[in-house]
């Protein structure tokens, strides 16, 4: 029997997690797995962020309750200066990449274009190309061009490896699209833009927020390529701390990547309190 | 509408972009909050004039410093944008050939830079350097003469000390009873798995070279020959290779002798007393200095921050976080017993006079690098 | 109201031929990639033919030395493939130890998978060099694993785990582990419960039913986090440096004392292309084997 389409609900969600009979053990064996392995991930951060308490400075002996690294940390304009910088390529680099990433796995998957083979596995390069080499050819490129590095410089670079995780998420997503969808929308009288934004890209939604997680994330804490690409205009947080080796790292860096993660903690929680609220 | 949504923010996301780029330089500069008590003008002592905010220096008030990550304290850098009005962009750098990379690159970019001995030699050689000027830095008079009128920078035309310092043996006593004098002692079998180095092929060229008794410059193709059965015996001993923090795992305990900085191993004499200092046979001395590249912006800004380091409450500030050989001989008077007899921080004047310097061996450094990787991949 | 069966997959057979519009679209894209990856590729070529100058300078005059250099050079031959097989290992790890965790999140109930992946994401939120400096704390001779296991009196003297090739391994896939889930978390995420059912109904028992439908299922998944971890982790070098102790020295790290220590950037340049032609031909060579999805 013909399915009725309604020009602007995305189709029916897979099912959830719920595997008849057997599988419940399946179920927990990889629930337990998985929280196995979150045990693994988050060892080290907990360990950083007990030693960002601790009296002593060096991360091998507990020696104290304090607070006073948090008031080192918020004395040190240097770090403070790179964490912002971060922030601003980190953000700068998710919206690019999220844009070029997203129009880019649509385009792709909606016209037939020549060299289509070619392009797929072109996108995929900056994504798998080891950092140091793209550090490296990427300084080759700024240089030969006479361009300053800096702030664009590392945007730049940042958006190049970010962007095809946007868009491969992306495309796996429009594996699974209803090739009439946009149609639909144009017979009811949307230009093909206006059809991608109202009815395209809210299907894609999770695979966009997904795309731009993973660049928000792979900017921020991005070391190797950032060292070729950036200068004294805008050091990042990894270069920084790098430096600060050197005199042996204290815990008010411990201090500040626990600040960091309490505040994405409380932002997680505050957008799931929305959805709920919604 | 959807769609100006999506513009405004693209509006935004370029207006914060231009915004970003428009923050020049003194993005990196701290405005600091005026610093606690020191005066940064006041001087008692007659060995040092007051800074120079030279009256007919007519350049904007930027300097372009490009230095070792980690040589030079924030807090200098404050007190000196307070005193002169200077603001300072601070870039790092982690090895001397990196800078040169850079520095070739383009175009007046630094004012200031602090390179090593054997790359001033080079650069003076190419003509890269600008001849600084005596006159606007009367604090010169307080580098200690051993460190005036080294064979890279006759006259110091060029460049001014900045630290000097050594690289040496630091033990755990704790770990190791032995009599540890040279090298040789350093890389026995018994150590095995137990040592950390610099991974600097350089430097451990020089060691291998100092051991077998040939001097530490002639890196002639046949001296490296010799050296490669002394390395192959040496570097599979070696645990660590680490030239940016090699006091972490003697620390931590997973090494139990080094050879390191002389400015860790005062961190580690600092830190705990179980740690030994020893300056072995063939040690040789390096010297940073500070210097103007050819084409600087500011020169006159880079002469006044050069002579306001060389007060010496302003030098002692240096080595109060980096306890290398401070050349400055009224700073060196100010610092605490304990920190003048630290044994790494300061060698003892016999010492320092059989020491030598790198010089450069340009082209030579490729062969250099490429004996260690090949015994180190063995 | 218009009415139309929906026929199952998209695909080509609804693309159309592309005007001028569709071109406009596509070249941000497009002019990004050929400016940010291919110019660049090219400049790192041509400068793998020049030769090292006084103080590091490039010159160009064109010559085949660097390639010869490095074929000869055992080795930087014998460092490709270490890189190689501690990138292979680490590959094979990270997909035992994070398929599970993949599939378990991409089946979670929607509102439930953000969250999985937002709690794989945040360690990484950190800097990696505390992260990678925990682990020292955690695995040095006085750290917290040694001084655990000491105090317990379980072992007589502590285990040097630091600076080892298990350290290595263990950094290159605390690195890699989210390369690995993601994919895996599309995989089956996009998943039909239905297909699985099925399998079941048919008289499948768990094992069957996940190694001959899920896994075949979810291979596209798999294939891509082994090419996410795979190429990138034989380049890696600034972890592989601080958990080895500069030991076992990885290719990337000596590309990139070529460029910055050493200063011939020629045969740096050289030593990147080599390694540009290898991950170039892993990429073919995994496009071929895989599925058409």
């Amino acid at each position: 029997m013909p399915e009725a389409v309604h020009a602007v609900t995305p189709p029916p969600a897979v099912k959830p997690l719920r595997l008849p009979g057997g599988p419940k053990l399946q179920n927990w064996l990889f629930g337990g797995w998985t929280l196995g392995v979150f045990i693994f991930l988050y060892v080290p951060i907990v360990l950083l962020i007990v030693f960002s308490f601790n009296e002593s400075r060096l991360n091998v002996r507990w020696e104290g309750f304090t607070f006073k690294w948090y008031g080192v940390l918020f004395g040190n304009e240097r770090v403070l200066t790179a964490f912002k910088n971060s922030l601003i390529v980190a953000g700068a680099t998710t919206v690019l990449s999220t844009f070029i990433g997203t129009v880019g796995a649509w385009m792709l998957h909606r016209y037939r274009y020549p060299f289509k083979k070619f392009m797929d596995l072109l996108v995929l390069v900056p994504m798998v190309m080891p950092e140091v080499l793209m550090g490296v050819s990427l300084l080759l490129l700024f240089v030969s061009f006479k361009m300053g590095l800096g702030y664009v410089t590392l945007i730049i670079a940042h958006t190049t490896f970010c962007f095809p995780f946007v868009l491969v998420g992306v495309q796996a997503r429009l594996q699974g699209i209803d090739p009439f969808l946009e149609e639909a929308a144009m017979d009811l009288g949307a230009t093909p833009i206006v059809a991608f934004w109202k009815v395209i890209v809210p299907y894609l939604m999770p695979a966009i927020v997904s795309g731009a997680l993973m660049s928000f994330t792979l900017s921020f804490d991005e070391y190797i390529v950032t060292i070729f690409t950036t200068s004294a205009q805008a050091p990042t947080l990894p270069i920084t701390v790098y430096g600060m080796v050197k005199k042996g790292l204290d815990p008010s860096l411990n201090a500040l990547s626990t600040l960091f993660i309490f505040a994405t903690v409380v932002l997680v929680l505050f957008t799931q309190t929305l959805k709920k609220l919604k | 509408m959807k769609k100006s949504a999506l513009a405004t923010t693209l509006g935004a996301l370029a207006a914060a972009l231009l915004l970003a780029g428009c923050d020049k330089p003194a993005e990196t500069t701290t405005s600091a909050p005026p610093p606690p008590t020191e005066p940064a003008t006041a001087e008692a002592t007659p060995a040092t004039d007051a800074p120079a905010a030279a009256p007919t220096n007519t350049e904007p008030k930027v300097l372009n410093l490009y230095c070792w990550s980690e040589y030079v304290p924030q807090t200098v850098i404050d007190k000196f944008t307070e005193a002169t009005g200077i603001k300072v962009a601070v870039e790092n750098y982690a090895s001397n050939e990196e800078m040169l990379t850079k520095l070739l690159a383009g175009g007046g970019a630094y004012d200031l830079i602090q390179p090593s001995e054997y790359t001033i030699e080079a650069l003076i050689k190419e003509g890269l350097l600008e001849p600084i000027d005596h006159a606007a830095i009367p604090n010169l008079k307080n580098i200690a003469p051993e460190f005036q009128n080294m064979a890279f920078d006759p006259g110091n035309k060029y460049s001014v000390p900045w630290m000097a310092g050594t690289v040496g043996i630091a033990i755990n006593t704790d770990l190791i009873k032995d009599e540890i004098k040279t090298y040789d002692d350093v890389f026995s079998d018994k150590n095995k798995g137990n040592i950390v180095v610099l991974d600097d092929a350089r430097e451990i060229v020089s060691w291998a070279l100092a051991s077998q008794g040939i001097p530490i410059n002639d890196v002639s193709d046949e001296n490296l020959e010799k050296i490669k059965p002394v390395l192959q015996k040496w570097l599979p001993l070696v645990k660590v290779y680490d030239s940016d923090s090699p006091k972490t795992s003697l620390l931590n305990g997973d090494v139990a002798i080094g050879i390191v900085w002389s400015g860790e191993g005062a961190l580690l004499l600092n830190e705990n007393p179980k740690f030994k200092w020893v300056l072995p046979v063939g040690a040789h001395l390096f010297v940073d200095s500070l210097a103007v590249p050819k084409g600087a912006k500011h020169p006159k800004n880079a002469e006044a921050f050069i002579n306001f380091i060389l007060q010496p409450e302003i030098s002692k500030l240096i080595s109060a976080d980096f306890p290398y050989l401070n050349p400055n001989l009224p700073a060196k008077a100010l610092l605490t017993p304990e920190e003048q007899a630290n044994a790494a921080s300061f060698p003892t004047k016999e010492e320092l006079d059989k020491m030598e310097v790198f010089k450069d061996i340009g082209p030579q450094a490729t062969k250099v690098d490429e004996l260690v990787t090949t015994v180190k991949s063995q | 109201m218009a009415t139309t069966v929906i026929p199952q997959g998209g695909g080509s057979d609804h693309q159309r031929k592309p005007g001028f519009g569709a071109w406009l679209c596509l070249a941000p894209m497009l002019g990004w990639l050929i400016l940010f990856v291919v110019v660049p590729a090219v400049l790192l070529v041509i400068m793998s033919f020049a030769e090292r100058g006084t103080l590091g300078r490039v010159v160009y005059n064109f010559s085949f030395d660097n390639y010869v250099r490095l074929f000869g050079s055992w080795p930087i031959l014998k460092i490709f493939l270490i890189s190689i097989w501690y990138a292979f290992l680490t590959t094979v790890i990270c997909v035992v130890v994070g398929y599970p965790v993949g599939y378990f999140i991409g089946r979670l109930p929607e509102r439930w998978r953000n969250l999985g992946l937002t709690l794989v994401m945040i360690p990484f939120w950190t800097s990696f060099l505390i992260r990678t400096y925990a682990w020292v704390s955690l695995l040095s001779k006085e750290g917290l694993i040694n001084g655990t296991l000491m105090s317990a009196q379980l072992i007589p003297a502590p285990i040097a785990m630091m600076y080892t090739p298990f350290a290595v391994v263990l950094g290159l896939v605390y690195n890699f582990l989210p390369f690995m889930i993601l994919p895996i978390y599309t995989s089956a995420e996009r998943l039909d419960g239905a297909m699985i059912e099925a399998a079941y109904d048919l008289g499948a028992g768990p094992v069957r039913a996940f190694s001959q439908v899920i896994i075949p299922l979810t291979q596209p998944g798999i294939a891509a986090g082994a090419l996410l971890v795979f190429v990138p982790a034989i380049g890696m070098f600034a972890i592989t440096t601080l958990m080895g102790g500069g030991t076992n020295p990885t290719i990337g790290e000596v590309i990139y004392n070529q460029f910055v220590k050493v200063g011939d950037k020629p045969y740096g340049a050289a030593i990147g292309t080599v390694l540009m032609a290898l991950f170039l031909l892993t990429m073919w060579l995994m496009r071929l084997t895989r599925k058409e999805t």
